[in-house]
């Protein structure tokens, strides 16, 4: 039994000067095991962030739903939590306040002390020791997901999913949170389902990538293994032929699939 | 002492007529007899009230065998605040119900007695704690009076008859047992109009009076119409609080005021205007500020009422004497009272002033002091409301006189007190102007016809 | 560097603090001598800076006088009218943040009402008093319910403004987290729209300070207000500038306070 099963989830948008609704994708389905790391690639507008939105509970599909442990899931809830491409963080709040409210939610029989320890620990984790009660306006774009990174582990959800989450970090930065991360998940072996355009960082860190195709009426296309062992660092992989020969794989595949459609709808 | 008069007027079958045929006297009238001097006094005032009520004995009877008389009873009762009546004629006052009370007053000299009262000990010699409260205007009085704010208050003499009939307010019966000042108001005019003579020059003037519902309202516009000019049509008048009419006067935004003083001395004071016509020269006792309260305060504290009462007789009489006028005006003028320089006050109290034109006057009743509510003045107020179109309809003069001002109460108050009273509830009054006219209360509605000018 | 700025900023402070003085040093010499000596207790026109001196020093040295129902200090009718003031305030803060908080979450609700507001709010408060007077029988009450009208329509406004503008994102973790709608209005809502709800508050104390001196002259009783009617009713004008005078230094403190809450509330994102 899948652990997380998107079912034949459909998405309509209400079209804008009544030309009728426009379907973003359509009849996507594939199951994600438990412990599985599985990223969503494809271009910008395919529904990718829909679809996260969907598996979340923030928006509502057309048609299908998603299952998760056995039950369908239709309203956000702490069982699958999100990290947030802009961070998401309440700027009124500390670095320290903002784990601690996700941890209150989640825990609510605890103590103060207890939840003190146990944000404390996520706040390490993340290497944020000295920073928890700076506001994140003094925080730089690395330090600010690395504050969503723990919310998000802290309250240990059924499925993480992280929604293009290192788009706003520079390049260099982010190489390195890349890396933390797959040490936090390896450490707590969540399910993990990630949206994002940057091959590179799929390969590096996902089990199975899945590609979809263009928007309008986008479609799963395939599933791929990435066959390079763990653990990887970024240093190693570049090195690893797999990589390569994955990478023009999904280099071909998004071209190569767009011309196509577009040709489609030129004759 | 023959109690022949102090029959059951409840019972049918008795006749009050003190004089003359012999009526059988029936079993049951001699165990009615009242034997108590308190009972007696019961007695005595239920009769004058009856007596009045119906007059002719033959008319009384009649509705006491159809209604019965402890209908009869309530049905006066809810027209005459009975219990307030007897309470007011006894002697001795009974306990009172509510020592701290408020009674509010607008800073005009017209209510020195409810206002000297505090400073000057009467209300404490009657064993009551009142606090007099400054109000705004008139209308803020109407409010403070109507939601029991304050439970007693000067008012203007027309007004305890307009609320009583539900014009310029909610219906709320009111009671007037006392006139608070006679006179002490003027026709001021703006400095400008130094040589203005007669009501024919003021065509086209702005004037000012405190409140619709005002003597100085009903006087302006007898005085304009005598002089043959309409004053709905001719003139403006409008109405200020007395306290912004000066500084109106001063910014040119008026031509005249009938105003009650100080105001108008105080116009003088300031260089502004000067005093064209005291009110006393166009109606010589003309009632102009009365004591009033709501009619169920005197019904829910008889006692109290009564010693309220007796304070404002007391203190109305202590200001009637010239000789202590003086020391009122120094009583009555600081801040938390009139507000207004001593001099200005103590030249309306006296009546020796200055009048704005260069001349030096002496008139000792230009304000004067007498608490006695004639019935007649109630009616003249009628007479007017109605031709100006104040009221519409039929009105029975007499009956609401009667039922407002309670003449026969402050008779037995002053007397009690020891002053002299009229022995009468209406007379005639006598208006000046040039051809002196008379005003007979008995014939209301050929009174209002015999004006050329008037809306009724 | 820094120590080149730190004497730029003071110098242009002092230039700031000396213009501002010299401005109030002209005036009061204007107004001095435009003004007629005034002839034994009776001034022509307005009465003098030192004049007025005169009288706030009488009156500030004694500030808590009784000398009857109708005549007391002037702490005393601060007092009363600070009294009302924060009666008539904080039950309408409370109204309208709660209904704006309400109007700013249901969109539909917020059209639908904003009609009503935007014919309410221009609605001088005063023009109120006689439909308060007649139904709630009672002048005190009336006052409050003025202010009550005065401060309710700015914070209103700027509520739901506030809260129909909150980033979708805060509202999206909170739903991820399933938070209380206690805690969701607490943590999050109010936090997130809390220095448009101060700048909303702001505004109305401003107008109610305002509305509460206007209401106090038509019902008398005891308050800064009446305190100035009276005086006038004196025409002892010296004593009216001095009270609007006071007037101006209490509203100055009470926006100087929601200054520094809207500091205090200010969050960058």
């Amino acid at each position: 039994m899948a652990f997380l099963k998107v079912d034949f989830v459909t998405k309509y948008f209400a079209g804008s000067n009544g030309t009728g609704d426009l379907c973003v994708f359509r009849d996507v389905h594939f199951n994600i095991e438990k412990g599985e790391f599985v990223t969503m690639v494809g271009h910008s507008g395919c529904g990718k962030t829909t679809l996260l939105n969907i598996i979340a509970g923030l928006e509502t599909p057309s048609k299908g739903g998603i299952i998760l442990d056995g039950k369908e899931v239709t309203d956000p809830g702490l069982d699958r939590m999100v990290v947030f491409q802009n961070f998401s963080l309440m700027p009124w709040m500390t670095a320290y306040e903002n784990i601690g409210i996700a941890v209150r939610a989640a825990y609510p029989k605890w103590d103060r002390q207890r939840i003190d320890e146990y944000v404390q620990q996520y706040i390490d984790m993340v290497g944020l020791t000295g920073s928890e009660h700076k506001r994140p306006a003094a925080l730089s774009g690395g330090m600010r997901q690395r504050v969503g990174l723990a919310r998000a582990f802290a309250v240990q959800p059924k499925v993480l999913l992280l929604d293009e989450p290192f788009a706003q970090i520079d390049a260099l930065t982010r190489g390195v949170i890349q890396e933390e991360l797959v040490r936090m998940w390896m450490a707590t072996k969540n399910t993990v389902f990630m949206v994002t355009h940057d091959v590179d960082e799929a390969i590096l860190l996902s089990d199975k990538i899945a590609l979809m195709t263009d928007s309008p009426e986008a479609r799963l296309a395939e599933i791929i293994e990435v066959t390079v062992p763990r653990p990887r660092s970024r240093e190693t992989l570049i090195d690893h032929p797999e990589y390569t020969r994955i990478r023009k794989y999904i280099i071909h595949f998004l071209v190569e699939r767009s011309r196509k459609i577009q040709e489609q709808g030129q004759r | 002492m023959s109690t022949s008069s102090l029959r059951d007027p409840f019972d049918p079958d008795v006749s009050l007529n003190h004089m003359g045929h012999a009526e059988s006297v029936s079993h049951s009238d001699a165990n009615h007899e009242p034997q108590t001097a308190e009972a007696i006094t019961d007695r005595v005032v239920e009769s004058a009230i009856v007596r009045s009520v119906f007059g002719h004995d033959l008319r009384r009877r009649e509705f006491l065998r159809l209604v019965g008389s402890s209908t009869a009873l309530a049905v006066l009762s809810s027209v005459f605040p009975l219990a307030a009546a007897k309470a007011v004629a006894q002697e001795k006052t009974g306990p009172i119900e509510k020592k701290d009370l408020k009674v509010g007053f607008i800073p005009i000299t017209c209510a020195t007695p409810i206002i000297m009262a505090e400073p000057m000990g009467f209300y404490k010699k009657h064993g009551l704690n009142v606090q007099v409260y400054k109000a705004s205007g008139w209308a803020m009085i109407r409010d403070l009076a109507i939601n029991r704010e304050t439970d007693a208050t000067h008012m203007l003499t027309p007004m305890p008859l307009a609320f009583t009939m539900g014009a310029g307010s909610q219906e709320v019966p009111f009671i007037m047992p006392a006139v608070e000042n006679i006179n002490g108001q003027a026709i001021t005019l703006h400095k400008k109009h130094k040589g203005v003579k007669s009501a024919q020059e003021m065509k086209g003037f702005k004037f000012a009076v405190p409140f619709d519902y005002s003597i100085h309202n009903f006087l302006l516009r007898y005085y304009l119409a005598e002089g043959g000019v309409d004053p709905d049509k001719e003139v403006q008048i409008r109405v200020l609080p007395p306290p912004e009419m000066v500084a109106n006067l001063k910014a040119d935004n008026l031509d005249g005021i009938l105003a009650p003083d100080p105001f108008n001395q105080r116009a003088v004071y300031e260089d502004a205007a000067f005093i064209y016509m005291l009110s006393k020269e166009i109606w010589p006792g003309h009632p102009c500020c009365a004591f009033a309260a709501r009619k169920d305060f005197s019904e829910k504290y008889p006692n109290t009422f009564k010693a309220l009462f007796k304070a404002i007789v007391e203190a109305t009489q202590y200001a009637h004497q010239a000789s202590n006028r003086k020391e009122i005006a120094k009583a009555i003028s600081p801040r938390n009272y009139l507000n207004q320089p001593v001099e200005v006050v103590e030249q309306v109290l006296t009546g020796v002033f200055p009048d704005g034109l260069g001349n030096t006057r002496n008139v000792p009743d230009r304000i004067d002091f007498d608490p006695f509510p004639w019935h007649s003045m109630a009616i003249w107020i009628l007479t007017q409301m109605k031709r100006w179109g104040y009221i519409k309809g039929d009105v029975n003069y007499q009956k609401i006189a009667e039922e407002v001002y309670l003449a026969a109460e402050c008779r037995e108050v002053m007397k009690s007190l020891g002053y002299k009273a009229p022995s009468q509830n209406s007379t005639k009054h006598n208006f000046l102007l040039g051809k002196t006219k008379v005003f007979d209360p008995a014939k209301p509605e050929d009174y209002i016809k015999s004006f050329a000018i008037r809306r009724a | 560097m820094n120590g080149i700025n730190q004497v730029a900023k003071s110098k242009e402070r002092q230039k700031v603090i000396i213009s501002s003085l010299l401005f109030l040093v002209v005036f009061i010499l204007f107004w001095q001598l435009n003004t007629k000596p005034s002839v034994g207790g009776k001034t022509e026109g307005l009465p003098g800076p030192l004049a007025v001196a005169e009288r706030a020093w009488e009156m500030l040295s004694n500030p808590f006088y009784d000398g009857g129902p109708n005549d007391k200090g002037i702490g005393v009718q601060l007092l009363y009218s600070l009294g009302r003031l924060a009666v008539g305030y904080s039950a309408a803060s409370i109204v309208a943040i709660f209904l704006g908080v309400v109007l700013g979450l249901y969109p539909t609700l917020y059209r639908a009402a904003n009609t009503y507001v935007q014919i309410l709010k221009p609605i001088s408060p005063l023009a109120w008093m006689p439909l308060f007077l007649y139904t709630i029988k009672h002048s005190g009450w009336a006052a409050v319910m003025v202010i009550f009208m005065s401060s309710l329509w700015p914070t209103l406004a700027n509520t739901a403004f506030g809260v129909s503008s909150i980033r979708r994102d805060f509202l999206n973790v909170s739903s991820l987290l399933q938070l209380s709608w206690f805690r969701r209005l607490f943590k999050v809502i109010l936090p997130a729209a809390a220095p448009a709800i101060v700048a909303g508050l702001r505004i109305s104390i401003g107008s109610a300070w305002i509305a509460i001196v206007a209401a106090e002259m038509l019902i008398g009783g005891t308050g800064i207000g009446y305190f100035v009617w009276n005086e006038w009713n004196n025409l002892q004008l010296n004593s009216v500038i001095f009270a609007i005078l006071t007037i101006g230094v209490v509203g100055v403190l009470l926006d100087l306070g929601f200054v520094r809450l809207a500091k205090a509330v200010s969050y960058t994102e």
